[in-house]
């Protein structure tokens, strides 16, 4: 019991570097798949290799090769922006997946209708394209989320101390594995479902809004 | 034709991209000297294993253990900015080669293969390799009853490295070496040899007697399973003479000053009187 604070404070870890990485991911996701769909010339190859490369990669993998290979680059990045960066890196690349699907999925007529009357590009991509793209975006970009969660504990190979680590050191401490790692599971479970409820609420919000799903 | 001319864009920009990728990782790390690290007012960087008992582990959210309170005693008198970062095992000596970290403030026997890439400050601790089996396992009375049992080792450490010794020392009493399997740190293979899923844990002398103390009456340390010790020391990158010409100073004062055989007793329960300044493994 004693061992709580310690766990609780895992988890605060998991939450944080998690949500960092989520709210930085997702814009940066959405502007690598404007790279892609826009097919800007040489740029949009090189988001596309980034895609392919980073999606090959799994986190752990990723993760050591970002905090052990910068010092060879000449920038030193300490653990908590190697961990935020690893997560960053790995989730923008399923992000722009996301994104390009839904924007490619985009009915070209409603882009031509608002052409038509006068729009310019940009004004059209904000009033007309992206309002409906975030909302198909939606569910898959809260799976992502929820997958992003469960992929931080690769982040202990560089020295984080996330809630999987935390557990197996009190898991260690106490020769009993069982309690810290049922603990921590009940913790991911609300974590999880904290993501899913808000997912609900927004569309519930949309729904009352706009009269549709 | 167009199609073609865009995949050899493609193509081309896949391979410049690997190309540069692989050009940075080829790169040498750009390390700075500890006199220039000082110079330059740049923090000197140890790093320490975060559950290696009694050498360094995390009690509740605080590192202690022989490794960790000599770091303190270092910090304490250092007239830099001295910091330590504490990570797992699996990333750690690779973080001290590449350069990420000045030195390993932590236990790591000195063998042959470690020497090529590393330097080691003077041992702080010696080590027999002994193996632990489960107290109510009634079959195992000598090196003889291993035969044919299945043994939990680290990998990659230097336990591993020495196993064909007992595999000799077993075949020598007419027996077969068992299945190996291998953990990523102590506590799990222990956690397994109380669960039954291992027979016996080959570990050094040192740790098993701590797991003795911490959980009394679970496990029984059998025989040795080498013929000589090894040393526990700090490693450095090869060549970064300064930073161990710093470490050795500080082990220096604290031998002297009686420290060391009062921390080796309070971690280690024992204390060594001659630990050889320098060691050549034969392993």
């Amino acid at each position: 019991m004693s061992y709580l604070p310690f766990l609780l404070q895992g988890a605060l870890v998991t939450a944080s570097i998690s949500l960092a990485a989520i709210a930085l991911g997702v814009p940066l996701g959405l502007a690598l798949a404007i790279v892609r769909w826009q097919r800007v010339p040489i740029l949009s190859q090189v988001v596309g290799v980034y895609v392919s490369v980073i999606r090959a990669t799994p986190a752990i993998t990723l993760a050591l090769l970002i905090f052990f290979g910068s010092p060879s680059v000449g920038v030193v990045l300490d653990t908590a922006t190697a961990a935020v960066l690893t997560l960053l890196v790995n989730t923008s690349a399923f992000n722009c997946e996301i994104w390009r699907a839904a924007l490619i999925d985009f009915p070209r007529d409603q882009l031509e209708a608002a052409r038509a009357y006068g729009m310019s590009p940009g004004l059209a991509f904000r009033r007309v394209m992206l309002p409906q793209v975030w909302r198909t975006s939606l569910p898959a970009l809260v799976n992502e989320m929820t997958l992003l969660v469960k992929a931080s504990p690769a982040l202990a190979v560089i020295g984080i101390v996330d809630l999987t680590r935390a557990a197996s050191r009190i898991g260690a401490a106490t020769y009993q594995p069982l309690p810290p790692f049922l603990a921590a599971t009940v913790i991911y479970m609300l974590m999880v479902m904290l993501l899913v409820v808000a997912q609900r609420h927004v569309e519930r919000m949309v729904r009352e809004r706009y009269g549709t799903g | 034709m167009k199609a073609s001319s865009s995949h050899f864009r493609i193509q081309m920009i896949s391979w410049t991209t690997f190309a540069a990728f692989a050009a940075m990782l080829a790169l040498p790390a750009q390390a700075q000297s500890l006199q220039e690290k000082i110079k330059n007012h740049q923090p000197v960087v140890v790093v320490t294993e975060d559950d290696y008992r009694p050498f360094e582990y995390i009690d509740n959210g605080k590192p202690v253990g022989l490794d960790n309170e000599l770091f303190q005693l270092m910090k304490a008198e250092a007239k830099f900015d001295l910091r330590q970062e504490i990570i797992p095992w699996t990333g750690l000596l690779a973080g001290v080669s590449s350069g990420k970290y000045d030195a390993a403030v932590t236990g790591s026997l000195i063998n042959q293969e470690r020497m090529k890439a590393f330097d080691f400050a003077m041992p702080v601790a010696a080590n027999m390799h002994k193996y632990l089996k489960r107290k109510n396992d009634n079959s195992i009375k000598s090196i003889k009853d291993l035969s044919g049992k299945t043994c939990g080792v680290q990998s990659g450490s230097v336990l591993f490295a020495r196993l064909p010794e007992l595999q000799k020392m077993i075949e020598k009493t007419g027996g077969k070496m068992g299945k190996v399997v291998q953990y990523a740190s102590y506590p799990e293979a222990y956690q397994d040899l109380a669960n039954g899923r291992v027979d016996y844990v080959v570990n050094v002398e040192i740790g098993l007697l701590s797991v003795m103390d911490e959980r009394p009456g679970v496990f029984e340390i059998g025989q040795p399973v080498v013929e000589s010790p090894s040393y526990v020391g700090w490693p450095v990158k090869k060549g970064n003479k300064e930073m161990l010409d710093y470490l050795n100073d500080f082990l220096r004062k604290v031998k002297a000053n009686g420290k060391l055989e009062e921390l080796q007793k309070k971690w280690l329960k024992t204390s060594f009187k001659d630990l050889p300044e320098h060691v050549e493994p034969n392993f």
